[in-house]
C-alpha cells in the first residue's frame, strides 16, 4: 500500500510564532487519518498547508507521490469541507456543485453526471434548486461535502465539518462520513477536536501538541497505550486518575498507595525514579471483582454521577482525588463504602520529568 | 361600560387633533390659524383627559402605571410653574425675575405647549391602565399605546420634526410650485406656467444634462475606484491603517474647501498646467475649469477625490464581514480571485452596495457647494447644476415659484427611480 500523503520536515511560522516544528506525517493511500488536538495546537494550520492555503516556511508536502509543496490548492488534488460550510450563499445547490467545474472547463454533460452521482450518494436530490440559506445545518454540511465529491479527487479534508451541528445531528453525519469512507475508500484527513469523532472515525489519530505530533497510532493504540501524559489526559472521557509517585524496586510507592508493578508492559528496561501512575476511571473494578486485583482499598463514596449506563464515583485514596466507573445498575449514595480495586496491567506508567510513557 | 368606552374614544380623537395641531405649529405653517386651533385642541384633549380620568377613577392604579402617570403629572406642574414665571404680571410683581427677560420669553410658549402636553399624557396612562383591567378586551391597549410610552414620547419630538420637513414642508414646497410666488410665497395659482418657463430655459436643460453626465460617472467610478481600493486593501497589508486614513481624509473636508483646493490645483496659471509647462512642456494643455466641454469633468474629479474615500470604507467593511473560508473554498475549486470577487463575494455584499448607493446618490443629486467653489456655474452656464439654479432662483432671484417648480422636478426624478426599487425590494420580501 503506497503513500496517498506525505509531509516531510514541515515548518510553518506566523512572523516569530512557530505553529508548526519539523513534522513528519505519511498517510496511507485510502486511510482515514484523524488530526486531534486541544484548539490552537496547529491541527487546522497543518490541515490548510495540505491543501495548500497556507505557504509552508520549509519542507514539503507530497500527494500521491507529487512534490506538491509550490502547487495551487486546486491543482493538488484535494476536496475540502469547512466548519462554516463556506457555501456559495447567492447560488443554489447545483450551482455549488457545479461551480468550480464549469470553471475548470468540464464539459456539461460531465458536470450534470457528476453532480448527479453527488447529489445521489448524499441523497441530496431533491435539494439541488434550492439556495443554501433554505437548508439546515446537515443539508448544508452535505452540499459542502458535495462541493468536495464533484471534484473526483483522491484525497479529503476535513476542517471540523461537524461543529457547527447540534449533537444529534452530529452523530447522525458522523456515521454518514465512516459509511462515505467504506464506499468511496478515498484518503480523508479530519481535523477535530472532539475525541468521540476521532475515535470512531479514525484509522489512525495524530495527536498534535504545540505544532509537534504527540502520538500516531489506531484508536486502540492512543486510547490503551497513550505515550505520553498528555495524551493520556487528553484522550478519555473523565479523565485518567493519575498518582505522583516513586517507583524502587518494581513497586510504585505514592504518599497514598503502594503497588507491585508486576506484569506492567514497561515499553523499555524496567525503570525506577519519580513518576506518574494513571488509571482510568472504566478500568477500575468494585465490589467482588476488586478482590481479585492485584491492588485493592476500601473508599468512602464521597460524589455519585449518575449517567445512565454507568454511574461516576468521586472518592479519595488517602488524599488524592479518585474517580471511577461503576456499573449503573448498582445503587450507591453519599458516604457508602466500597471495595475497589484495579489491575496495573491496564496502567500507565509516565516518567515525571519527560512525561512519557515508562 | 359603553359611557367609558365612547369616552376614550373621543379622548383619542381629540389628542390625535392636538398632535396634528401641534405639528402644524411647529412647523409654522399658517401660523395664525394654528395658533387658535392648537389651543383649543391641546386643552380640548387636556380636558378629556381629566373626564376620562374621573371616570375611570384613580384609586385602582398601582405599580408602573402609576409612577409614569405620577411623573408626568410633576413635569407637566413644573412646566406651568415656568409659565407663570414668564408672565409679565409676575415679573411686574417681582422684579427680581425681570433680568433674563429674553429668556422667559422663549421658554412661555414651550413651557405652556409642555404643561398641557404632560397633562394629556400623565393622565391619558393613569386612564389607560385603570381602564384596561375592566376593558372588554384586556390588553390591547397596552400594547397599542401603553407598552414603551416612555420611548414614544422620546421620540416623538424628532418624530415631529422628521414629519414637519420631509412631509410637510415637501408638501408646501410642492403646493407653492404652482403659483407665482416671487419674494414671498403666496397663494395666487397660474396653473404649470412656471413648470413651462422652467422646461424652456437653457440654463434648466444645461443644469439636467450636466447632472446626469456628473450623477453617471460619479456613481460608476466613485464604486469602482472604491471598491477596487477596498480590495487591495483587504490584501492583509501592512500600513492599512495609515492607508485607510489617507484614502478617508479628503472626506473631513467639506465640499467648500474641496473645491477651492481643486480649483487652485486646475487654475492654469499655477496649477498642473503651469507645472508641466514650467518642465519645459510650452504646449502642454490642462484647464479643465476653463473649457466648458470638460469643465463638468474638473468638478468629477474634485468630487472623487473627496468622495471614494468614504465608499472605499464601506466597501472594505463589507468585505471584511464575508467569511475566510469561502476564500478558501473558492480557492479549493480552483475559482480566479476576480472571478470569486464577481460571481460570490459581490453578489454577497449587495447590502453594501444599497447602502452606498443610497449615499451616493443623495450626494450627486444635491450636488452644489462643489460647483459653486470651484466654477460658480462658469464658464458661462456650463456647469450649472439642479440644485444651484433651484438656490438661485429662490434666494437670489427672489423668485420662489420657479425654485420650488425645479426642486419638485429634482424631487420627482428622485422619486421615479426610489418608488420601481422600494417595491422591487420591500415588495419581493413580503412574497419570499
Amino acid at each position: 500500500m503506497g503513500y496517498s500523503v506525505q509531509i516531510k520536515n514541515l515548518d510553518l511560522s506566523f512572523g516569530a510564532v512557530e505553529v508548526l516544528r519539523d513534522l513528519n506525517l505519511d498517510i496511507h493511500d485510502g486511510e482515514f487519518l484523524v488530526l486531534l488536538g486541544a484548539s490552537g495546537c496547529g491541527k487546522s494550520t497543518l490541515l490548510n498547508c495540505i491543501a495548500g492555503l497556507l505557504e509552508a516556511t520549509d519542507g514539503q508536502v507530497f500527494i500521491n507521490g507529487r512534490n506538491v509543496t509550490w502547487e495551487q490548492p486546486s491543482k493538488r488534488g484535494i476536496g475540502m469541507v469547512f466548519q462554516s460550510y463556506a457555501l456559495y450563499p447567492q447560488m443554489s445547490v447545483k450551482g455549488n456543485l457545479s461551480f468550480g467545474l464549469k470553471n475548470a472547463g468540464v464539459p456539461r454533460s460531465e458536470i450534470e453526471d457528476r453532480v448527479g452521482r453527488a447529489a445521489r450518494i448524499l441523497q441530496i436530490e431533491e435539494l439541488l434548486h434550492r439556495r443554501p440559506a433554505a437548508l439546515s445545518g446537515g443539508q448544508r454540511q452535505r452540499v459542502a461535502i458535495g462541493r468536495a465529491l464533484v471534484r473526483d479527487v483522491d484525497v479529503f479534508l476535513f476542517d471540523e465539518p461537524l461543529s457547527n451541528l447540534d449533537a444529534k445531528l452530529r452523530s447522525d453525519l458522523r456515521v454518514e462520513i465512516k459509511r462515505l469512507h467504506q464506499r468511496l475508500k478515498n484518503t480523508m484527513i479530519y481535523v477535530t477536536h472532539d475525541q468521540i469523532e476521532a475515535l470512531t472515525l479514525a484509522d489512525r489519530i495524530a495527536i498534535l501538541r504545540d505544532g509537534k505530533i504527540q502520538q500516531l497510532g489506531t484508536p486502540d493504540e492512543i486510547y490503551n497505550r497513550p505515550l505520553t501524559k498528555y495524551v493520556a489526559e487528553f484522550i478519555g472521557s473523565p479523565t485518567m486518575n493519575f498518582f505522583n509517585g516513586r517507583i524502587e524496586e518494581g513497586v510504585f510507592r505514592s504518599r497514598d498507595l503502594e503497588i507491585e508493578l508486576d506484569g506492567y508492559q514497561w515499553s523499555g528496561e524496567a525503570s525506577s525514579g519519580e513518576a506518574w501512575l494513571g488509571i482510568r476511571p472504566e478500568h477500575v473494578a468494585s465490589a467482588n471483582a476488586a478482590s481479585n486485583m492485584p491492588y485493592s482499598t476500601e473508599i468512602e463514596v464521597e460524589l455519585y454521577e449518575p449517567m445512565g449506563s454507568d454511574t461516576l464515583v468521586w472518592t479519595f485514596i488517602g488524599d488524592q482525588s479518585f474517580h471511577f466507573r461503576l456499573d449503573g445498575q448498582i445503587k450507591v449514595s453519599d458516604g457508602d463504602r466500597l471495595s475497589i480495586g484495579f489491575d496495573i496491567r491496564r496502567g500507565s506508567i509516565f516518567d515525571k520529568k519527560s512525561e512519557s510513557r515508562l | 361600560m359603553n359611557k367609558r368606552e365612547l369616552v376614550e374614544l373621543w379622548f383619542v380623537r381629540l389628542v390625535l387633533v392636538a398632535v396634528a395641531a401641534f405639528v402644524f405649529s411647529v412647523v409654522g405653517v399658517l401660523a395664525e390659524i394654528a395658533g387658535v386651533v392648537t389651543w383649543l385642541a391641546l386643552f380640548g384633549a387636556a380636558g378629556a383627559a381629566i373626564l376620562l380620568f374621573l371616570e375611570a377613577g384613580i384609586p385602582s392604579l398601582k405599580g408602573r402605571l402609576a409612577r409614569y402617570s405620577i411623573g408626568w403629572i410633576i413635569a407637566s406642574a413644573v412646566s406651568l410653574v415656568i409659565w407663570v414665571f414668564a408672565q409679565k404680571w409676575w415679573q411686574t410683581a417681582f422684579p427680581s425675575f425681570k433680568g433674563a427677560r429674553k429668556a422667559w420669553d422663549t421658554f412661555e410658549p414651550l413651557a405652556l405647549f409642555g404643561t398641557a402636553l404632560f397633562l394629556i399624557v400623565g393622565l391619558a396612562i393613569a386612564a389607560v391602565g385603570t381602564l384596561d383591567k375592566s376593558s372588554v378586551r384586556p390588553g390591547r391597549i397596552e400594547h397599542g399605546f401603553v407598552s414603551n410610552l416612555s420611548a414614544k414620547v422620546a421620540a416623538a419630538p424628532m418624530a415631529f420634526t422628521a414629519i414637519g420637513v420631509f412631509v410637510i414642508a415637501t408638501l408646501w414646497t410642492v403646493y407653492h410650485s404652482f403659483t407665482n410666488s416671487r419674494l414671498l410665497p403666496k397663494s395666487e395659482f397660474v396653473g404649470l406656467d412656471q413648470y413651462e418657463r422652467l422646461w424652456s430655459v437653457e440654463r434648466w436643460y444645461i443644469s439636467i444634462k450636466n447632472l446626469a453626465v456628473y450623477g453617471l460617472l460619479a456613481l460608476v467610478f466613485s464604486l469602482v475606484i472604491g471598491f477596487v481600493l477596498a480590495a487591495l486593501m483587504d490584501q492583509k497589508i501592512r500600513f492599512e491603517n495609515t492607508f485607510r486614513t489617507i484614502f478617508l481624509y479628503p472626506y473631513a473636508l467639506s465640499f467648500i474647501v474641496t473645491g477651492l483646493v481643486w480649483q487652485w490645483i486646475l487654475t492654469p496659471d499655477f496649477g498642473i498646467q503651469h507645472i508641466v509647462r514650467s518642465l519645459g512642456f510650452e504646449n502642454f494643455v490642462f484647464n479643465p475649469l476653463f473649457d466648458a466641454d470638460i469643465v463638468i469633468f474638473g468638478i468629477l474629479l474634485a468630487g472623487l477625490w473627496q468622495g471614494t474615500g468614504l465608499i472605499m470604507v464601506l466597501m472594505l467593511a463589507g468585505l471584511r464581514g464575508i467569511d475566510q473560508e469561502i476564500w478558501k473554498a473558492s480557492r479549493v475549486d480552483g475559482i480566479p480571485a476576480w472571478k470569486t470577487y464577481i460571481f460570490v463575494v459581490i453578489p454577497m455584499m449587495r447590502p453594501v452596495f444599497i447602502t452606498t448607493l443610497v449615499i451616493l446618490a443623495s450626494g450627486i443629486i444635491r450636488v452644489y457647494d462643489l460647483v459653486v467653489a470651484q466654477t460658480s456655474g462658469g464658464p458661462g452656464l456650463a456647469s450649472e447644476v439642479p440644485a444651484k439654479y433651484v438656490f438661485d432662483y429662490m434666494f437670489g432671484g427672489q423668485n420662489l415659484g420657479q425654485g420650488f417648480a425645479g426642486s419638485t422636478m429634482m424631487l420627482l426624478s428622485v422619486l421615479i427611480v426610489l418608488i420601481p426599487w422600494a417595491y422591487l425590494e420591500f415588495g419581493e420580501r413580503k412574497r419570499g
